[in-house]
C-alpha cells in the first residue's frame, strides 16, 4: 500500500512524529488548567455553590421582558422565520460568481450558488461565501468623509464637483482609476460622467492584470480578449502555472467544468492533467502529472513543446531542445486528441502566452476547447497600460485622481511613490467603502456600497448578462459609485432608474423571449442572469510575434527565484480584514494567518532549516515551510497579506510581497529572478493546522489510476471486500424507519478549494478563534479538508479528503457520553445536544475520526476574541436557525440539521414526499466540482444510495469505488468516499 | 434578542412616595386653599392637579375621583380604563382644549356615560394636565415589587440560624425537639422554595404582562369569533405564527373605532400608530430558550393541531396569558400521546417499513415519537 503523510516529518519517522504530535497535544490540554484564568477545581464546586443558591433567589424576581414587535404594514413576499432568496451577482477582485443571497427577516446571512447561470453553475468559491461577512464589517466608513473628518454627502459633492471643474477649465489632467467594469450599465455611467468632464483620463487597475494573454491574444487572433477555455470538453489538458482551479481568472467555473470532464460516476470519460509549476498549487496538486520547474523556465519548456509537437506534425525544425525535460508524453498526447487538447499558461509575459497559441493553433483546439464567442471580460487591464499613468503620476503630470474600488499603494510594485504622488495632489477622491493604504491618503471618501447594497449589472463573457440587486437597505451612509459619478455629471436620477432603462434600451431589444419590459425585467431579475445569442468573431490565427517569442526561450537561469501567488483565501488581499478568510488554512500548506516562504524540500534539509525558522529575502523576513513539491532553487510566497490599513482583524498580518513583483517591460510579472536569501536563524510560530485531528497513519485515502479503474472499478479499494466479510457484531443492527442521510465524497471530484469549509463556517455559526487557538489545536471548522502526500517529497503525489461528522450508525462518541448530550437520531444522525452537554469531552477522544470540536473559550462576544461576532454589527451574519455554542460545549457537523428540519417541514405541511436533491447541506449546495452528494439512504432512488449503498448493511455497498473511513473499526458511517483516480500515463 | 427591561425594586422610592402622600394629605387638610390657579406657581399647580386626580380636595364632589377609574400604580386586575400615566402620554403634546374636550365632552359609549355628569371646573383641570404633563416626563409610578418569596426566603434563614444556635450554644429551651423541628421545618421549605424555583427557572407559565394595547382575546375570539388564523396568518406555514401588522388591524377597526370595554381609547393607539407609522411594541409572552427550535407551521399546518391545545382557551382571556408551562416534559409527553396523520399525509409514504407494520396490524397507531419527534435535533440546533 502507497505509504501517505502530511507532513515530512511524518514521513521521515512516524513514530518520532507520533510521539511529538501527541506531546504537543499533551501540553496544550494541560495549558489550559494554569493558562487563562487560573480557577482550580475547589474554586469551581465554590462557584457552583453559590450558583445554585443564587439561581433560586433570582428565579423569584422576574424574568426579562421581551418584546415582539409586528410589521406596521407586511410586505407581501417577507413571512417572518422564513428566508428568501434573491439572485444577484458577485464580482470583485476579477472573479465573478452569479449568487442567492438567503435573506431572513431582512438580513443576507448566506451566500449560496446560482443553479441557473451557465458560468458559476450552482458553485461559489471561499471568498464569495466570506464576502457575507464585508457587508456586516465595522471597518466600513459610515459616512462621507473629508481628510478623514465626516462631511455630508452635499458638502462632498459641491467640492468635487467645484474642484473638478476648477481642474477642468485649467486643463490639467484627472485619472478615473478602476478595476474591470463589467457592467454595462457602468460603463455608461462612466462614459457620461467622461464626456461631462473632458480632462478626465479613465484607466483600468488590477492587482493581478492578465495583460499576458491580452498582448498575445491581440498579436495572434487580432482582439486583446480572454477566451472562453472548455475544460470539460479536454481531454488533455495542460497548464503552465495556471492556478484554475484556485485564483486563474474564472476558477468557479473552470473547477465546475473540469470536474465534470472528470466525473466518473456518470460517465466513463476523464481528462488527462499537466501541470508544470515552481510552486504546489490547488491546480498542481489536482493534476495527473505535475511537473516542477522553474517559472523562468518557462518560455523555454513552451518552445521545447511546440518543437515537439512540430515533430510530431511532421515538419521538424532545426531548433535544439532548450531544456532538459522529457516532454515527449506530453506531446503525443496532446498530438493524439488533437482538437480535444487544451494548453494554458497563468504566465504574465506576452512571450509565453503567444506560444501556448501557436500550440494550440497547431493541436486545433482553437474553436473546440478555446473559443472566442462568449470571451471573458472579467478582466482587462494590462500591466503596460498602468505603468504609463503611473509614471504620468509619479513625474507630476497628473492634478487629480478618482479611485473607485483599487489599491495601488498597496499592491503595486511602486505603491510607495503612487501614494506620495496622491498625497500631493490637488484633487483625490475615492469610492473605497473601507480604509485602506490608498483611500487614508485621499482628501475626499465617498464611501460606495457593499454589493449586497447595490443595483447593477454584468457582463462576465460577452452575451452572458447578470443583475446584481439589493438584498438589505444601506447600513451606513453611503453611496454607490456609480450614483456619486452620475451626480457629479449633474445627473439626479437614481442608479436604479439609470439601470432599468438602460436595459429597456440596449438589452431588451436584443431578445424575443418577453414582449414586455417589466416582465422582461421582473423575470431576469428573479433568475439573475440573462443569456443573449452572440455571433462569434471569426478570427484568424497570424503567427504575429511567435518568432520574436521563440527568440526569447533561453535555457533556465542559475540562482534562486521567486514565485508571487494569489492565496485561495486573500487572493490579491481586498478581504484582508474578513476573519474567516485569514482563518481558512491554506489548501496545501494548511496555515492560516499568515503568508510564509514556501521553500524546497533538499534545500532545506541542506540548511537545516525547518518550518518556522525565518529566512530573508531581499530583506523581507518570512518563516519557512518546508513545501514538498517546491521546484528547486525556488521559494514561493502568498500575494495578498501585509495590510496596514485594513481593519483590526486584516492590520498587520503577514508580509506584503507586492513591493518584489517584477516589472519587466513594463508589464508585471509575479516571479523575480536574481534573489538573495539568507538563513537569519530567528523563529516565527505559524499557524499550522495540517497535523492536527490525526487519524494514526490508517488507509485513509485509497486511489487508483483510470486504466486500473477501467479494468476494475474496485481497484485500490481491494481491503473494503475484506472488511465486508468481516462484518459481524454484536449489536442490534440499527434500523431507520423513514429517512436515513448520507452524503458521499468524490475524492476524484474534490479539489480542496476550501469553499466547503467557509459555506459550513457562515452557515453554521462556527466562530473565528485567532492564530494562538489554531496553534493550541483548537481551530472550530467542521469540515476539514485533510491534505496527504504520497511518494517522493521533492514532487508528491497530493490527495485531498473532506473530513466531517461520519455520523455512524455504531458511533463511538455515543457510548461514552455521562448525560446522553450525544444520542443517535432515528434518522441516522449523529446528533449533539449543547444545552445537555457539560464538557467532559470523552467523546472527543473517543472519536476515531477527530471532526468533534470543543469550545476550549467563549469565542463569540469575547474582547479577547476581537473577530466579528464581537460586535453588533457582526453578529448580523449569525443564523437564526442555530444556536451559538458558549464556552465548554462539544460541537460537531450535523448534516445542516437545519436545512434538513426546513425541508422536512416544507413536505410535511405540502403533504409530499422529500424529492432527491431537496435537501442540501451548506458545503453540498455550493461546491464548484459538485464533490457531495447528499440525500436518503432509504430511498433507493436517490443518487447517494447508488454512490454509497446503504452504510449499515454490508449488503448494499453501492458503487465499487465507494469505502467508508476506518471501517473495519465497524462504526458504520453514514458518510462515504469514493476513490481518489488518477489518469497518470505510467 | 430583544430589548430586556428589568423591573427593579427600587425600596429607596417608595419610600420617598409614601412621604410625599403623607405630607401631601396632611398639607390638604391643613394649608388654606388658594382660589386663583394664575397666581400659583408650576409645582402648585402639579401639586394641586394630583390632588384633585386622586381625589383628595375637600370639596363637594358628585363624581368619583378620577384615579378610582385611571390607575396610577399597575394592579394585577384588568382594568379597561386608560392609566393616569397612559392619558398623560397621549395628551402631553397637546393643548388644553382639547383635554378638556377628551375630559368633558366624550364622543360617547361607555365614557360619556361616566362622564356625564362631570362638573368640573378649567380652573381645576388645568391643575390635572399639569399634573400629568408632569408625569408624562417623569415616567408612571412602579408598581411594588413583590419581595415575598424573597423574604419568606431569609426569614426561614434567620430561623433556621437561630434554631441552630439555641440547639447548640443557648439552649434557652428546655423541650430540645422544639429548635429541632424549627430547624428542619425552615431547613425543609427552603430547600422546597429551592427546587421549586430552579425548575421554574426560565419557565413563565401564567404569565400574562400589561401590553401596550388592551387588546381581548376574550373579545375578538370569544365574543366576535375570528379566526386565530386571521390574524395569526402565518402559523400553518411559518415557523412563527406571526404577530398581525398593525395594517391588519385597521381592516376592521379602520370602521369600529370604540370597544365594548375599553372606549375609545384603546383603538385610538391603533390607529394612531399607523397613522404615525410608529410600531406597536408589544410584549412576548411565549418565550422558549433560544436553544429550542419550534415550528408552527409543522404543528398547525401539517399535524393540524387545535391552537388551544398549547394556548389553552384563548377566547375566554382578556388578558393573554401563557397556558401551559411550556417545559420540554410537556413536550415529550404531547408527542408521545399525539396521534400522526401517517396514511393520508403524502410525507410519510417515505415509512414504507412502519405503513407495512400498519397494515399488518402489528402496530394500530403512529405517534409523533415514532417518527423522530423526540429526536435531540428535532428541536435542538
Amino acid at each position: 500500500m502507497e505509504k501517505y503523510w502530511r507532513s515530512l516529518e511524518e514521513r521521515d519517522n512516524p513514530k518520532e512524529f507520533k510521539k511529538t504530535e501527541l506531546l504537543a497535544e499533551l501540553e496544550h490540554k494541560k495549558a489550559v488548567h494554569t493558562q487563562e484564568n487560573g480557577t482550580s477545581r475547589r474554586d469551581f464546586l465554590k462557584a457552583f455553590g453559590f450558583t445554585v443558591a443564587g439561581s433560586a433567589l433570582v428565579a423569584s424576581c422576574k424574568k426579562p421582558v421581551e418584546k415582539a414587535i409586528p410589521f406596521l404594514i407586511k410586505p407581501e413576499e417577507v413571512t417572518p422565520g422564513k428566508a428568501n432568496y434573491y439572485a444577484t451577482t458577485y464580482y470583485d477582485q476579477g472573479e465573478y460568481c452569479s449568487v442567492l443571497v438567503k435573506v431572513r427577516d431582512g438580513r443576507p446571512i448566506k451566500i449560496e450558488g446560482n443553479d441557473l447561470s451557465p458560468i458559476s453553475r450552482k458553485g461559489t468559491s471561499a471568498r464569495v461565501q466570506a464576502s457575507l461577512l464585508n457587508l456586516y464589517d465595522d471597518a466600513r466608513f459610515k459616512s462621507p468623509l473629508k481628510n478623514g473628518e465626516p462631511v455630508s454627502w452635499k458638502v462632498a459633492d459641491e467640492a468635487v464637483v467645484a474642484s473638478l471643474n476648477k481642474l477642468g477649465s485649467e486643463g490639467k489632467m484627472v485619472l478615473l482609476i478602476t478595476p474591470a467594469i463589467i457592467s454595462p450599465t457602468s460603463r455608461s455611467v462612466i462614459s457620461s460622467f467622461l464626456t461631462a468632464y473632458p480632462n478626465i483620463t479613465w484607466q483600468v487597475y488590477e492587482p493581478m492584470p492578465a495583460s499576458g494573454i491580452l498582448k498575445a491574444n491581440e498579436a495572434s487572433f487580432g482582439r486583446a480578449v480572454i477566451p472562453d477555455y472548455h475544460f470539460d470538453k479536454a481531454e488533455v489538458i495542460v497548464s503552465f502555472a495556471a492556478d484554475f482551479l484556485g485564483t486563474w481568472l474564472s476558477p468557479v467555473e473552470y473547477t465546475s467544468k473540469y470536474a465534470a470532464g472528470r466525473d466518473l460516476r456518470n460517465g466513463r470519460r476523464m481528462s488527462r492533467h499537466y501541470q508544470f509549476e515552481a510552486a504546489l498549487s490547488v491546480t498542481g496538486s489536482n493534476a495527473d502529472i505535475r511537473i516542477p520547474c522553474k517559472p523562468s523556465e518557462e518560455t523555454a519548456i513552451l518552445a521545447d513543446l511546440l518543437q515537439e509537437l512540430k515533430k510530431l506534425s511532421g515538419s521538424p525544425g532545426t531548433v535544439s531542445k532548450l531544456t532538459s525535460h522529457d516532454l515527449t508524453a506530453v506531446a503525443s498526447d496532446l498530438w493524439n486528441k488533437r482538437g480535444k487538447g487544451l494548453v494554458i499558461s497563468g504566465s504574465n509575459a506576452p512571450e509565453n502566452q503567444t506560444i501556448v497559441n501557436a500550440i494550440n493553433q497547431l493541436l486545433e483546439n482553437i474553436g473546440s476547447t478555446i473559443t472566442f464567442d462568449r470571451s471573458l471580460l472579467a478582466l482587462q487591464g494590462t500591466a503596460e497600460d498602468s505603468a504609463a499613468w503611473i509614471a504620468g503620476l509619479t513625474k507630476g503630470q497628473v492634478a487629480g485622481i478618482i479611485l473607485m474600488d483599487v489599491n495601488p499603494v498597496y499592491d503595486h510594485p511602486e505603491g510607495g511613490s503612487i501614494g506620495e504622488a496622491i498625497s500631493k495632489l490637488e484633487l483625490s477622491v475615492s469610492f473605497a467603502d473601507r480604509n485602506d493604504e490608498t483611500t487614508s491618503l485621499c482628501q475626499w471618501t465617498c464611501p460606495g456600497t457593499h454589493y449586497l447594497e447595490s443595483w447593477g449589472d454584468a457582463e462576465p463573457k460577452t452575451g452572458s448578462y447578470s443583475l446584481t440587486q439589493p438584498v438589505i437597505q444601506k447600513l451606513f451612509d453611503s453611496r454607490q459609485a456609480e450614483e456619486s459619478l452620475l451626480r457629479w455629471t449633474g445627473n439626479e436620477i437614481s442608479f436604479y432608474d439609470y439601470l432599468r432603462q438602460h436595459w429597456q434600451t440596449e438589452i431588451y431589444p436584443r431578445q424575443n423571449e418577453y414582449i414586455n419590459f417589466t416582465d422582461f425585467w421582473n423575470n431576469t431579475l428573479q433568475k439573475g442572469i440573462l443569456e443573449l445569442p452572440v455571433t462569434g468573431p471569426s478570427l484568424n490565427y497570424s503567427d504575429q510575434g511567435l518568432a520574436e517569442a521563440l527568440e526569447k526561450a533561453t535555457p533556465s537561469s542559475d540562482g534562486w527565484e521567486l514565485v508571487l501567488y494569489e492565496s485561495i483565501a486573500l487572493k490579491s488581499g481586498k478581504y484582508a480584514n474578513n476573519p474567516w478568510l485569514q482563518e481558512l488554512p491554506d489548501p496545501i500548506a494548511k496555515i492560516s494567518w499568515d503568508n510564509f516562504a514556501s521553500v524546497p524540500v533538499k534545500w532545506a534539509e541542506e540548511q537545516k532549516i525547518a518550518n518556522e525558522g525565518v529566512i530573508a529575502i531581499n530583506g523581507i523576513e518570512l518563516p519557512v515551510f518546508v513545501q514538498p513539491g517546491q521546484a528547486e532553487n525556488t521559494i514561493a510566497v502568498a500575494l495578498g497579506y501585509g495590510r496596514t490599513i485594513a481593519g483590526k482583524t486584516g492590520n498587520g498580518i503577514g508580509k506584503n510581497m507586492f513591493r518584489l513583483v517584477n516589472q519587466r517591460n513594463h508589464g508585471r510579472e509575479y516571479f523575480v529572478q536574481g534573489l538573495t536569501v539568507e538563513v537569519t536563524g530567528k523563529k516565527y510560530p505559524l499557524a499550522l493546522s495540517q497535523t492536527h485531528h490525526s487519524m494514526e497513519g490508517r488507509p485513509i485515502v485509497r486511489e487508483s489510476t483510470f486504466d486500473e479503474w477501467s479494468r476494475n472499478p474496485a481497484s485500490g479499494n481491494e481491503i473494503r471486500e475484506e472488511h465486508l466479510k468481516h462484518y459481524t457484531t454484536l449489536y442490534d443492527k440499527p434500523e431507520f424507519p423513514g429517512h436515513h442521510w448520507g452524503l458521499a465524497v468524490d475524492l476524484n471530484s474534490c479539489t480542496g478549494c476550501g469553499n466547503c469549509t467557509i459555506a459550513c463556517q457562515v452557515e453554521n455559526n462556527i466562530p473565528v478563534i485567532g492564530k494562538e487557538q489554531v496553534r493550541a489545536r483548537r481551530i472550530m471548522h467542521w469540515i476539514r479538508i485533510d491534505r496527504y502526500f504520497s511518494g517522493a517529497p521533492e514532487n508528491p503525489k497530493v490527495s485531498f479528503q473532506p473530513v466531517m461528522c461520519q455520523h455512524c450508525d455504531n458511533a463511538p462518541c455515543e457510548n461514552v457520553c455521562p448525560v446522553a448530550a450525544t444520542p443517535h437520531s432515528s434518522e441516522g444522525l449523529n446528533q449533539m445536544a449543547y444545552n445537555r452537554c457539560v464538557g467532559t469531552r470523552y467523546c472527543l477522544n473517543n472519536c476515531p475520526y477527530r471532526v468533534r470540536r470543543f469550545n476550549w473559550l467563549q469565542f463569540h462576544g469575547n474582547d479577547k476574541f476581537d473577530y466579528a461576532s464581537n460586535s453588533d454589527l457582526g453578529r448580523m451574519v449569525l443564523n437564526p436557525d442555530v444556536t451559538v455554542r458558549s464556552r465548554g460545549v462539544v460541537e460537531k457537523c450535523t448534516f445542516c440539521i437545519q436545512r434538513i428540519q426546513e425541508k422536512k417541514h416544507l413536505a410535511k405541511v405540502e403533504q409530499r414526499s422529500i424529492s432527491d436533491g431537496e435537501i442540501e447541506p451548506a458545503c453540498v449546495q455550493s461546491c464548484p466540482s459538485g464533490a457531495f452528494v447528499f440525500g436518503d439512504m432509504n430511498n433507493h432512488d436517490s443518487r447517494v444510495f447508488r454512490l454509497i449503498g446503504k452504510s449499515s448493511d454490508p449488503g448494499i455497498p453501492g458503487d465499487p469505488r465507494n469505502y467508508h473511513l476506518l471501517e473495519e473499526l465497524h462504526t458504520l458511517p453514514s458518510v462515504g468516499y469514493l476513490t481518489k483516480i488518477r489518469n497518470t500515463n505510467a | 434578542m430583544g430589548k430586556r427591561d428589568r423591573i427593579s425594586p427600587a425600596p429607596a422610592r417608595q419610600g420617598r412616595l409614601l412621604l410625599f402622600l403623607v405630607i401631601t394629605v396632611l398639607g390638604s387638610l391643613f394649608l388654606p386653599v388658594k382660589g386663583s390657579a394664575e397666581s400659583g406657581s408650576g409645582d402648585y399647580n402639579i401639586r394641586r392637579g394630583e390632588r384633585f386626580f386622586k381625589g383628595l380636595l375637600p370639596f363637594d364632589r358628585k363624581h368619583a375621583a378620577c384615579a378610582s377609574c385611571h390607575n396610577l400604580t399597575p394592579t394585577d386586575t384588568l382594568n379597561w380604563n386608560p392609566s393616569a400615566w397612559e392619558i398623560s402620554v397621549k395628551y402631553a403634546g397637546q393643548d388644553f382644549e382639547s383635554f378638556r374636550n377628551a375630559v368633558m365632552e366624550p364622543m360617547g359609549g361607555k365614557m360619556a356615560e361616566v362622564h356625564q355628569q362631570f362638573n368640573i371646573e378649567d380652573e381645576d383641570l388645568r391643575h390635572v394636565k399639569a399634573y400629568l404633563d408632569s408625569m408624562a416626563t417623569k415616567g408612571p409610578a412602579s408598581a411594588r415589587p413583590t419581595f415575598f418569596n424573597l423574604m419568606l426566603f431569609l426569614f426561614l434563614g434567620i430561623v433556621l440560624t437561630w434554631a441552630l444556635i439555641e440547639l447548640i450554644f443557648i439552649r434557652r429551651i428546655r423541650y430540645r425537639f422544639v429548635p429541632v423541628i424549627l430547624f428542619l421545618g425552615a431547613f425543609g421549605w427552603q430547600a422546597k422554595m429551592v427546587v421549586e424555583e430552579a425548575i421554574r427557572l426560565g419557565r413563565q407559565q401564567h404569565y400574562a404582562p400589561d401590553q401596550p394595547v388592551k387588546f381581548s382575546h376574550a373579545v375578538h375570539v370569544g365574543e366576535q369569533g375570528i379566526d386565530c388564523m386571521y390574524c395569526h396568518t402565518t402559523a400553518d406555514h411559518s415557523k412563527s405564527a406571526g404577530i398581525p401588522p398593525t395594517n391588519l388591524c385597521l381592516n376592521c377597526h379602520v370602521l369600529i373605532r370604540e370597544g365594548t370595554h375599553s372606549g375609545r381609547f384603546e383603538i385610538a393607539k391603533i390607529i394612531e400608530a399607523a397613522e404615525k407609522g410608529e410600531n406597536l411594541e408589544w410584549i412576548r409572552i411565549h418565550n422558549l430558550p433560544e436553544h429550542v427550535f419550534f415550528s408552527h407551521a409543522v404543528h398547525v399546518g401539517a399535524a393540524r393541531l387545535d391552537c388551544n391545545q398549547c394556548h389553552g382557551p384563548v377566547e375566554e382571556m382578556h388578558i393573554m396569558r401563557q397556558h401551559a408551562d411550556l417545559s420540554m416534559g410537556w413536550c415529550v409527553n404531547c408527542h408521545r400521546d399525539t396521534r400522526v396523520d401517517f396514511v393520508d399525509n403524502g410525507y410519510y409514504d417515505t415509512y414504507i417499513k412502519l405503513h407495512e407494520q400498519l397494515r399488518a396490524g402489528k402496530i394500530d397507531t403512529i405517534r409523533a415519537d415514532h417518527i423522530g419527534a423526540n429526536d435531540c435535533m428535532s428541536c435542538h440546533y
